[in-house]
């Protein structure tokens, strides 16, 4: 019994938030479906899905904005809304205007007002959160990418140990993203978890050490990067050749899919080592050969379309 | 939650339609009546223009409190504004609070406009402790005017917001005697205005710059609105957070 107990305490200390069988219902369309997830601490984990997925209720749920119709969700141990409280779980939403008519400085001076002492000073907020230049702003007179970091702000003003983002990007353009997953990057490097939803693959692969990828409620992979790719077991072989005839490519071993494009050819290929020795030996003029293990991409295409033809 | 109450304050004084409703208009409504009619003595033997600014001390006061907590909370909980406060570290109650005193700090300055703009206008003298005493007491009457403005807040849509709490503001006021003294109002509509909050405020100020004495009623009166309307808040306060 002892060492049962030893191991389950050890394993509670380690774990940040722990999603126990969620379920939400919004009259007869189930969002959330037998949802269980255990995240530890100094994660970063994507939650990848496509729109209507499941990712935002699920976060709503994790933070105890709403109660699920079962299953339990707790962070650090506690209710989410008693980790909120203590400042020890901080969110950034998508929506959502914020106060309308307050000034960004006021709202950040009101933010870190909540702690005593401040977990960081005004000007370190506004430098971590890219809001120099905007603090006699109105909240109303901000553009989407600026409202996204003043959310940003609010949400580690209390300095959290752990940070939950819902598409965090969504409004930014290109510049503003790649300056806010540099000060994410930052952020995420003292052990503190974080956890965000995106339907951007490419933010997902860069940024989490994780990926969770959820479709119709329900999660359909869980791992690193590398092993959701070589999950999906196939790999993709690139090259050139002028007069490639598809009815022999496709006869080469390994080889499930074949795509001509001009004289750019695509092999999908189970074994991509028995396809490269058999079209070397085959005296194809080939040229400007890449082997790529499968993208996010095909992972998610996958994954998510296998989820969808489920239903 | 200074840090609240500093915006909550900041962001009435930054709105042009607050200083309209809230300063600009009693003191310019004072200015008309007390222009039109203030050469008289009303029935209780107070000048006229010493009774228009308590009337309209309370006038502008009322709209006040109740322009910084009615319309906000609507429109804070269309917006999101109250959820995105549910992932801070800040208590639901202790927003209430920032609220409510934010409400009754901006009632303040409105009265001593008011007041000195009667002084200055129309030359109106008080001894310097009434002038204090009077400030205090329709400060405090309209404090149940601001948790009537909560309960409205969360009793409403966004949209609706502004325009029921504009309505009952003026119904209040008219009924309640600040427009036109009440016993110039036909007896019933007497009898229902010496039951409104406004009228109670309103007379705590007159008694006491006419020499009266003081009418405990009126604090029984206004103490019981404000319980009334604590209820009704924490009604539909409830019902709002049993909807998520």
């Amino acid at each position: 019994m002892a060492p049962a107990v030893a191991q389950h305490r050890r394993l509670s200390a380690d774990i940040a938030v722990s999603l126990n069988g969620l379920v939400k219902n919004f009259g007869a369309f189930c969002a959330v479906d037998h949802l269980s997830l255990n995240i530890r601490r100094g994660e970063t984990v994507a939650l990848l899905g496509p729109n209507g997925a499941g990712k935002t209720t699920t976060l709503s749920m994790l933070l105890g904005l709403l109660a699920p119709d079962s299953g339990s969700a707790s962070v650090l141990g506690m209710p989410p809304a008693t980790a909120v409280r203590s400042g020890r779980l901080g969110a950034m939403l998508q929506e959502g205007r914020l106060m309308p008519g307050a000034r960004v400085g006021e709202l950040l001076d009101f933010v870190l007002g909540l702690h005593t002492p401040a977990a960081m000073s005004r000007k370190q907020l506004v430098t971590t959160a890219g809001l120099v230049g905007l603090e006699r702003r109105t909240v109303d007179g901000l553009s989407g990418g600026q409202t996204q970091r003043l959310r940003f702000a609010l949400s580690i003003a209390s300095d959290p140990e752990i940070l939950a983002l819902d598409e965090p990007t969504a409004a930014m353009d290109v510049e503003a993203r790649h300056a806010f997953w540099a000060s994410m990057r930052e952020y995420a490097a003292s052990g503190r978890t974080i956890l965000f939803a995106t339907h951007y693959l490419e933010e997902a692969e860069m940024f989490a050490s994780r990926v969770v990828i959820i479709s119709h409620g329900r999660i359909v992979a869980d791992g690193t990067v590398p092993e959701l790719k070589r999950s999906i077991g196939y790999r993709t072989l690139r090259f050139q050749a002028a007069e490639a005839k598809t009815e022999a490519l496709a006869g080469l071993p390994g080889v499930t899919q074949v795509t001509v494009e001009h004289e750019q050819i695509t092999l999908k290929t189970t074994d991509a080592d028995a396809t490269v020795r058999a079209l070397i030996a085959s005296g194809v003029a080939w040229s400007e050969m890449d082997v790529q293990s499968a993208t996010m991409d095909d992972v998610f295409m996958t994954l998510v379309g296998a989820n969808t033809d489920k239903h | 939650m200074l840090g609240y109450l500093r915006i909550e304050v900041a962001r009435s004084l930054r709105d042009p339609r607050y200083l309209a409703l809230a300063v600009v208009a009693p003191i310019g409504f004072y200015l008309l009546f007390a222009g039109l009619f203030g050469q008289g003595q009303s029935v209780s033997g107070l000048s006229t223009k010493v009774a228009l600014m308590v009337s309209m001390g309370v006038y502008g006061a009322m709209w006040a409190v109740l322009s910084a907590t009615g319309p906000r909370i609507a429109q804070e909980r269309s917006v999101g504004w109250l959820r995105q406060l549910r992932l801070l570290p800040v208590r639901s109650d202790a927003v209430l609070v920032a609220r409510l005193l934010a409400a009754m700090i901006l009632a303040g300055p409105t009265i001593v406009l008011v007041f000195i703009t009667a002084a200055l206008t129309h030359g109106v003298t008080l001894d310097a402790w009434k002038w204090v005493a009077l400030l205090g007491l329709l400060w405090i009457g309209v404090a149940p005017i601001a948790v009537l403005g909560i309960a409205i807040g969360y009793a409403t849509n966004a949209e609706a917001a502004f325009g029921i709490l504009y309505g009952i503001y003026m119904a209040i006021s008219a009924l309640g005697g600040l427009w036109m003294p009440l016993t110039m109002l036909p007896s019933s509509f007497q009898t229902l205005g010496k039951l409104l909050p406004s009228y109670r405020a309103a007379d705590l100020g007159w008694r006491l710059v006419s020499g009266h004495s003081f009418n405990f009623a009126n604090v029984l009166v206004l103490l019981a609105w404000g319980v009334v309307f604590s209820l009704a808040a924490l009604y539909f306060a409830g019902r709002v957070a049993r909807t998520r």
